[in-house]
């Protein structure tokens, strides 16, 4: 117990010493993960977090900053002390659809982060409820746009990915269905498998099993490759659709100020657990797609959560469904 | 201590349950502060039930309630309202906060004593030396617990 | 049978000496946090998560079941012992537990909830075991009217819970509906009745409502009134209940199991309801309903009974569906797909091991419970004799650290201090604060699945009623809600006579 506090005070004193990038890390790295446990970021940060921590010798802890989209956590990370004991996973929300969908945001993504990785992606789907009359994409896009506002859409609330995604897809296709907003997937799904509502899109950890057992039938698959999961369903560029590429990407932030060595520190670590075969197989087993080895450094993650930003924020703007 | 003087017809004044009374005027108050704080909030259609429908629809109906109290007060008879004591509610209050201000600035070490020990005076019980090395030997156990066995990520010392 | 052959196979999982252990650790980890105020099996488990890493996805969990259902068992001696419910489920026991505990009876009342949620978590294994499969059809029946509809009854039974005036009761449902529309719109992400405070944005926490009403409210007053305080410690009473308490609270054991194995299944947290309904209706059953919210043993029995049936049977979605009805069942969600099993339709038929294991390991895990249960039952009553100069700073401690937990945010507990404020204000006021809580729990789940019916049927409210399983929960509600006012109606029209 003693020894305990000791131990924890030389940390501390160790990492208030100037020279804190040479001994970094001298104590426990707290990564925030802005949504509720057992979420497909917080299962992603966590399979990885463990790794790194055994690289750099001192433990992750994960803690679960949840609220309003990611982005109380986020806003924290943001106002955290830039010394590289508190990080965070952001994500596709948090990171790039957040400005447009919050307009009092507290955070810009692309000033206010170090960028340290991308850890994993995982595809988004298009599902439907299984006695949807389409067969595949392009007869449901037709079925789409010829139904309109008849076609109940399932999301699982402003701002999650699920929203996001089919906002995106909407918007590719050209119509305006009536969404039905659910608290989380979990609920959303249970309609869609009810046949409640017709139609959504979501991370594909969400539906495999559900796609597998056919209770739901998924159209398409929005990555330029197929799934390894689900190896019969088509890309959206196989079924017509090239355009709607999307994925609900996951990638590490520091606060702005941390300093370059410990940002390289923390970036090799999480290279290292992505080479790392049990922890690739943990994360693909998940549906998880891995960045390609050229995108898996600081710079490469700056210019794409650009890139995001730029990217999302017309679309939301366009459907005028954001969180005042 | 207190005065609970139950059922006790008030002599004279029309309110006959002054404590009902209170609590009318009370969730009328509440109603108000809702509508007053959702009037900007859109009311929709009940196609589409804006943000504003059902906090408003429900403040309305908390508001009559209060209105049946009240007015049921001068109908028939009930309790009397007791004292009002300043001590417990501000010690015990204060010390919450002085948690929740120190919890993450100092971390546990001084959040533990210092709530505690705040806590301690709200009862003429108190006895300070007690109060002093049971809220450490607390403070202690609950690192122990918290920090310890249950790994929940508390800061225990977050100054320096 | 191949249900024999399955529950072998299970047992044979179950009790292999790696599984048992980890087991005993759930189901310790699980009373201990129960026990603790505001520190829930949510935090724990997200904890835990990466220690299970290094074992395998059945061992891991039987051990993270544990601890849920433990917490769940674990919650009632606190809602017992000082008044403070730590999750929805307890608020029922909190009405008649604690009068019992002042009353000198905490050892009958800890004793008969341990022993009627060990019935009904042996009954609601069984239940899983031979039914989960079929019952599924059941939780695909409910579609947002129904859902609504179900919540309508869930508020008579608030009405009926209420301890005095009805109108007060009402006025407190009503203001818990009011707190529950706090927080982000949910179709149009608009914030609601926030104070522009970021915090509020999700909504209140239950728990933090819960924590100030009752916690720190209740140590408000018993700081106000020294004697109430005093019954509890004078007399400890015996520590199990006496034969006559056995067969008060054998049917309302066997009822309660039902109901809250029923409401279980159903999705999105069907389980609250169930320890509501099992009041309600031993409330209504009684020959003399005015004992409730006196020191009732029936009123103990019957919803912890309910409680931890729908505690297990809440597993059904989870195993059969994949489809988590709760917080608690997401975060197992998370577990197994850390393991690399992502629920779903045939967790049952590709991992028979870890299905029928974990359904065994559940009857085992009771029976430990109960093991380990009912020895600490002396050590909690002991407690009471703390003197509460030191017992409220310890409650006050414990309550912050648990509030603290629940999202790593000083906010919730300044935002408890002030519903501790609220709560005070309410028992000057001679208000209860248990329909509130019950009308905040209802809420947010009432006002999400009202509007996506209405979206659904496009505005038309006939929905409710043409729809038959929604149509037949609102003829119930309306049924009894008659029932529950005729009574005070008639009294309050003999009060008028008598004049």
């Amino acid at each position: 117990m003693t020894l305990r506090i000791a131990a924890a005070l030389a940390a501390v004193l160790a990492a208030a010493t100037p020279a804190a990038a040479q001994t970094y890390p001298a104590k426990p790295i707290t990564m925030i993960v802005p949504f509720a446990a057992g979420g497909p970021t917080d299962i992603i940060a966590r399979i990885v977090g463990e790794h790194m921590g055994r690289t750099l010798g001192q433990q992750i802890v994960i803690e679960n900053v949840a609220g309003a989209g990611g982005t109380t956590g986020t806003t924290r990370t943001a106002q955290a002390a830039p010394d590289g004991y508190t990080i965070m996973m952001g994500h596709m929300g948090t990171h790039g659809a957040a400005p447009a969908l919050y307009p009092k945001l507290k955070y810009d993504p692309t000033k206010d982060f170090e960028p340290i990785g991308m850890a994993a992606g995982t595809p988004i789907l298009i599902v439907a409820k299984k006695g949807l009359a389409p067969k595949d994409l392009k007869e449901f896009v037709a079925f789409a746009k010829q139904g309109g506002d008849k076609l109940n859409l399932a999301h699982a609330g402003i701002g999650s990915v699920s929203h996001a995604t089919a906002l995106l897809f909407n918007a590719s296709i050209g119509t305006k269905p009536t969404s039905v907003p659910y608290k989380g997937t979990g609920p959303a799904m249970n309609d869609l498998v009810s046949g409640q509502v017709d139609y959504m899109c979501d991370q594909i950890v969400n539906v495999v099993e559900q796609v597998k057992a056919g209770s739901i039938k998924a159209y398409a698959i929005a990555t330029p490759d197929r799934s390894p999961a689900l190896p019969d369903v088509p890309t959206t560029k196989e079924a017509g659709l090239p355009d709607y590429q999307v994925s609900a990407w996951n990638a590490m932030f520091a606060p702005k100020g941390t300093s370059p060595e410990i940002v390289a520190k923390l970036s090799d670590a999480l290279n290292k657990a992505l080479a790392d075969p049990n922890t690739a197989k943990r994360l693909t087993d998940l549906g998880g797609v891995l960045p390609e080895p050229a995108n898996r450094n600081p710079a490469w993650l700056k210019g794409y959560v650009a890139q995001e930003v730029a990217r999302w924020t017309p679309v939301i703007k366009a459907a005028g469904e954001t969180a005042e | 201590m207190t005065t609970m003087d139950k059922g006790a017809p008030r002599a004279g004044g029309a309110v006959r349950a002054p404590q009902d009374f209170a609590a009318g005027l009370f969730l009328m108050a509440v109603a108000a502060l809702a509508l007053w704080l959702s009037s900007d909030l859109p009311l929709g259609t009940m196609r589409a039930m804006g943000p504003g429908m059902l906090p408003r629809a429900i403040a309305v109906l908390v508001g009559l309630s209060g209105l049946v109290l009240a007015a049921s007060a001068f109908v028939s008879d009930g309790e009397a309202l007791t004292r009002w004591h300043l001590r417990g509610p501000i010690l015990i209050l204060g010390a919450v906060a002085v948690f929740a201000l120190t919890i993450r600035t100092a971390g546990l070490i001084v959040a533990g004593p210092a709530s505690m020990i705040i806590a301690s005076f709200a009862t003429d019980e108190v006895r300070w030396k007690e109060a002093v090395i049971f809220s450490v030997a607390m403070t202690a156990g609950c690192i122990l617990l918290f920090k310890v066995a249950l790994k929940l990520p508390i800061p225990v010392i977050a100054f320096m | 049978m191949d249900l024999f052959s399955n529950l072998a196979l299970g047992f044979a999982t179950a009790l292999s000496l790696q599984n048992l252990a980890l087991c005993f650790v759930g189901c310790m980890v699980g009373t201990l946090i129960g026990v603790l105020p505001g520190v829930g099996p949510i935090a724990t488990i997200a904890i835990l998560l990466p220690i299970t890493f290094g074992l395998d996805p059945t061992g891991a969990l039987i051990m993270l079941a544990g601890i849920y259902y433990g917490a769940q068992y674990g919650g009632s001696t606190t809602a017992i012992l000082v008044n403070i419910p730590g999750e929805a489920t307890s608020v029922v026991t909190v009405l008649d537990g604690h009068q019992m505990a002042r009353q000198g009876r905490a050892g009958a009342a800890l004793g008969m909830a341990a022993i009627g949620s060990f019935i009904a978590g042996c009954v609601a294994t069984v239940v899983i075991a031979a039914l989960g499969a079929p019952l599924t059809k059941l939780a695909l029946l409910f579609g947002p009217a129904e859902y609504f509809s179900l919540m309508v009854m869930g508020l008579v039974f608030a009405v009926v819970l209420a301890r005095g005036s009805i109108v007060k009761a009402i006025a407190m449902i009503l203001a818990g509906l009011l707190l529950s529309t706090v927080g982000t719109d949910l179709e149009t992400g608009q914030e609601r009745m926030t104070l522009g405070i970021q915090d509020l944005s999700d909504g209140i926490d239950f728990a933090v409502l819960a924590m100030g009403l009752f916690g720190f409210a209740e140590i408000l007053r018993n700081l106000e009134s020294p004697e109430a305080r005093d019954v509890v410690k004078g007399s400890i009473g015996r520590l199990l209940p006496t034969a006559a308490e056995f067969r008060q609270s054998f049917w309302p054991i066997v009822r309660g199991t039902g109901l809250g194995a029923l409401l279980g299944i159903l999705p999105g947290n069907g389980a609250v309801l169930g320890p509501f309904a099992s009041y309600t209706l031993e409330k209504k059953i009684a020959k003399d309903p005015r004992r409730f919210g006196r020191g009732a043993i029936e009123g103990v029995a019957g919803p912890e009974s309910a409680n931890n049936a729908g505690a297990q049977t809440a597993f059904i979605p989870l195993l059969t569906l994949g489809i988590p009805p709760n917080a608690v069942m997401a975060l197992m969600v998370g577990a197994m797909t850390i393991h690399g099993i992502i629920p779903g339709p045939q967790v049952m038929e590709k991992n028979p091991t870890l299905f029928w294991g974990m359904v065994a390991s559940m009857w085992i895990g009771n029976l430990m419970l109960l093991v380990i249960n009912l020895p600490l039952i002396g050590l909690w009553v002991r407690l009471l004799k703390v003197p509460y100069r030191l017992m409220f700073p310890a409650i006050l401690i414990f309550c912050c650290i648990g509030i603290y937990s629940i999202n790593n945010n000083p906010t919730d507990v300044m935002a408890t201090a002030v519903f501790g404020l609220v709560g005070y204000v309410l028992f000057k006021l001679g208000f209860e604060p248990a329909p509130l809580l019950l009308g905040f729990v209802l809420g947010k789940l009432m006002e999400e699945k009202l509007r996506q019916a209405l979206i659904l049927s496009r505005g038309s409210f006939s929905t409710f009623i043409e729809r038959p399983v929604s149509g037949t929960l609102l003829a119930v509600a309306v049924v009894m809600l008659v029932l529950a006012l005729l009574p005070s109606i008639r009294k309050g029209r003999d009060e008028v006579f008598t004049e």
